[in-house]
């Protein structure tokens, strides 16, 4: 079958930022009737290729050719299902563009059409309820059947971006089926995902990324997981954290914090325990509870635990106000949405969460105070310009997440919770806030960082809490704490 | 940027205090036009007076919004408690002394209550203040029989009309609401945290602010001053009339939108709500005496309200703009490569 031209013929693909080259020279073939795995790092270059081939981005050089007639599709990682609409008025929101949108749909013809479609897949379900009460793979189902909605032969190709992220595992297996029934009709399937046992489970072919460029393009059967993580992470295998990280754990007064069976959101019962003057880090794939972590112990989200003390205090009804009464301290990953109030100034987002120490006899705040302490604070924190009258927005990334940080370190915390401290700023604003990070721990802040940035956990931390499917599956620190085994622990093949 | 007469100029500047210079260009154009109308002191102070009320309706309006709460009740609100404050003096016999805190206490409740909808039931806060609205005034014609309330003895009218250095006493309360309520908005952590909540309640909870404790009570304070317009009204024209409070949404929320793009660059402020409150009774009050209809006044305030809200929308994308375009130039975004 592989003989025949391409479907598609992907040459020298060149995609360049200012900061990085995200594709560097990239080809690919994808031929009917087989599918080609895409798999690399954060940063590796797979969802530039992804968001080129979908026309959001344009290529700096190289060509991307389709083979005559064929067509490309794209699921995407959110589906773009509407959850009200049933899976027949899901498939008939592409039908009847200009006069005939005004036209009465036919319900009779749509809604065998709909069941055709999805039985190709050996799926049984009810076409009229709305899909949000469908399982996510049967949703899975009718986003590649609506991407099927007119073709007029099998030879085209579909790209599925990371499809399985909201799956069960058994529930991946439906939407495999689906695949491999289009790919064995005839069309070419690229497969994105970051879940590495899928990838050897259903691919033919899988193409490694790597900092841009192809590392790898092999058959599924010369490869095996082992050799998977190796092409992924390149030889980083004996990367340690840095030495200064080292021993700053002071267990003299206990741990700062203590949980026992941490439970809400995508976190299924995590045990922790924290001492001052340690950084710990938190790992794992997206989905694995690793992102959820700070906010709960924060008290933004509900949670629920067996046993959650602070500094040896029962702490049970937790909340943003409450957590910061207790010394403890969160930078949401989120910095726009939720880490600032971007319509104010840089000096009334570093005081909104205490104001109480620059509050005047009448209820007044003291402006004068206010106006030093900030300006000291620009200072010390190294933010860029050093206004803190300038509005939050006109700051860059990277100055306004020193500014988050410098709120969140304001009243010298006990525990300080990050999520993704880094993401969206640039190189240099990074170094400055991890350096922030290290001296907060020597002060004797214990501080939890989540991260998908496995280098930003090395760099950082003094051990690491690999997560999966909600649970911690590893705790590496030492020699054992290297990208490779972050990577590995957190795919679940150790 | 941080020398002063650059600071001057800014603040000088169209865009800072438009409300300012609209207020001269009305004054030249009517003075020209009807002097012998126009420029009459008494014309001047009855407009002072009688605009006060407006103004109190107008920061009953803002502390809410400040939050983030539009309350479109408003009007109804100062309705209906003109309507209570006559009933409980002409048919009730409350004495003044009790009657007054009264009905305030009655208009802070009826905000407390429109925060809990908002708050507790989960209801925007524009669906909750229109249905509130709505229910008011089933109330003030339930009270008022849809007339007049008449009777209210001789002593409720001195309240309004008693003058001191020949400006009436709801004057002074304006000044006195406006200057509290600029003092809490400007200068207290709990208008820090008001204005935190407004624009962006999530980062504010985030941020240990009691996002929702501070909804309920802008809501009560604004229920409150309210009221306080309504019993002024009443004393005002000496009877309960269930038809004028309505009128008070419209120049009141007008006011609000367009002082909020006066003094502090895009943000709800009590001055700038005073000064544009005046600013647009002077036009109508020129309209006026030059002649012109009476539903020259709706137009006049609707044309104001979508221009102060159109204005104040492109002064915040204008902001932004200018904000991406230097993020840009200083350096292109980091990360598409990620994921």
């Amino acid at each position: 079958m592989a003989v025949s031209t391409p479907l598609l013929r992907v040459t020298g693909l060149v995609k360049r930022f200012p900061s990085l080259v995200a594709l560097d020279h990239l080809d690919l073939d994808v031929h009917g009737g087989e599918v080609v795995a895409v798999v690399g790092h954060n940063g590796s270059g797979k969802s530039t290729l992804v968001k080129i081939l979908a026309g959001a981005y344009t290529a700096d050089d190289g060509s991307v050719a389709l083979a005559e007639s064929t067509d490309l599709h794209f699921i995407h990682q959110n589906l773009a299902l509407i959850g009200e609409l049933s899976a027949v008025e899901n498939l008939g929101l592409a039908n009847g563009r200009g006069a005939a949108a005004a036209a009465p749909f036919r319900s009779t013809e749509e809604r065998a059409r709909t069941r055709e479609l999805i039985e190709r897949f050996g799926a049984g379900f009810d076409i009229d309820r709305p899909v949000r009460e469908l399982t996510p793979a049967q949703r899975a189902v009718i986003a590649i059947s609506r991407a099927l909605e007119g073709w007029t032969h099998p030879a085209n190709v579909i790209v599925l971006d990371e499809p399985t992220e909201s799956l069960h595992r058994n529930e991946v297996e439906v939407l495999f089926a689906a695949v491999r029934q289009l790919a064995a009709e005839g069309a070419g399937v690229i497969f994105v995902s970051h879940r590495l046992d899928e990838v050897l489970d259903l691919a033919d072919r899988v193409v490694v990324l790597r900092d841009g460029s192809k590392v790898a393009d092999e058959p599924v059967t010369e490869i095996d997981q082992a050799r998977l993580v190796e092409l992924i992470t390149g030889d980083a295998g004996a990367v340690v954290g840095d030495a200064q990280s080292a021993g700053r754990r002071n267990e003299d007064a206990g741990p700062v914090l203590r949980v026992r069976g941490l439970r809400g959101a995508t976190v299924d019962g995590l045990d922790l325990e924290l001492y001052p003057g340690e950084v710990v880090g938190l790992a794992g794939v997206l989905g694995s509870g690793r992102e959820a972590v700070p906010s709960l112990l924060y008290g933004a989200a509900p949670s629920e635990a067996r046993e959650y003390t602070v500094a040896g205090q029962s702490y049970a009804r937790r909340s943003p106000k409450a957590s910061l009464a207790r010394g403890i301290a969160f930078v949401p990953g989120d910095r726009g949405r939720l880490g600032a109030i971007l319509e104010m100034s840089a000096r009334e987002n570093l005081t909104l969460p205490q104001l109480r120490t620059l509050t005047g006899p009448f209820g007044n705040i003291l402006m004068k105070e206010e106006r030093d302490e900030t300006d000291g604070a620009m200072a010390a924190y190294q933010v860029r310009p050093p206004l803190a009258e300038q509005k939050f927005t006109l700051f860059s990334g990277g100055n306004q997440q020193k500014v988050v940080i410098a709120r969140a370190l304001r009243d010298d915390p006990s525990l300080l919770l990050l999520d993704e401290p880094t993401q969206g700023v640039d190189i240099g604003a990074k170094a400055t806030i991890y350096e922030t990070i290290d001296a907060a721990a020597a002060r004797g802040t214990a501080v939890l960082v989540s991260s998908s940035d496995d280098k930003e956990l090395m760099r950082l931390c003094d051990r690491v809490i690999v997560m999966r499917d909600g649970r911690m599956a590893a705790e590496l620190s030492g020699a054992n704490l290297t990208e490779r085994r972050l990577v590995s622990e957190g795919y679940g093949f150790a | 940027m941080n020398n002063s007469s650059g600071g001057i100029l800014r603040a000088l500047s169209f865009r800072n205090i438009s409300a300012v210079y609209i207020f001269i260009i009305i004054f030249v154009v009517f003075s020209l036009w009807i002097p012998e109308k126009f420029l009459q002191i008494g014309v001047w102070r009855s407009l002072l007076d009688a605009e006060a009320l407006t103004g109190l309706a107008a920061i009953a309006a803002l502390i809410p919004l400040v939050a983030g709460s539009l309350n479109l009740a408003v009007g109804a609100q100062v309705g209906f408690s003109a309507i209570l404050s006559a009933w409980f003096l002409s048919k009730a016999g409350l004495p003044i002394a009790i009657q007054l805190p009264v009905v305030v206490l009655m208009g802070a409740l009826i905000g407390f209550v429109t925060a809990l909808v908002i708050t507790r039931l989960k209801v925007e806060p524009i669906i909750a203040t229109l249905g509130m609205s709505s229910i008011l005034l089933a109330g003030m014609a339930a009270v008022s029989n849809s007339q007049q309330i008449l009777g209210l003895g001789p002593d409720y009218r001195m309240i309004a009309t008693t003058q001191f250095g020949g400006i009436t006493v709801p004057v002074y309360v304006l000044l006195i609401v406006a200057v509290i309520t600029w003092y809490v908005l400007e200068r207290t952590p709990i208008g820090r945290r008001l204005y935190a909540v407004g624009y962006n309640p999530e980062a504010a909870h985030l941020a240990g602010v009691g996002v929702e404790r501070l909804r309920i009570a802008t809501l009560t304070a604004g229920g409150a001053i309210a009221a306080l317009a309504g019993a002024l009204l009443t004393s005002r024209i000496n009877a309960g009339d269930p038809t004028v409070g309505p009128s008070f949404l419209l120049p009141a929320l007008t006011a609000v939108f367009l002082g909020s793009t006066q003094f502090k660059g895009g943000r709800f402020n009590v001055w700038g709500t005073v000064v544009a409150m005046y600013v647009l009774a002077v036009g109508i009050k020129g309209l006026q005496l030059a002649g012109s209809p009476s539903w020259v006044n709706n137009l006049f305030y609707g044309i104001a309200l979508l221009l102060a809200v159109a204005l104040s929308q492109w002064e915040r994308t204008a902001r932004r703009g200018s904000a991406i375009g230097r993020l840009l130039r200083r350096r292109q975004p980091v990360g598409p490569g990620q994921g």
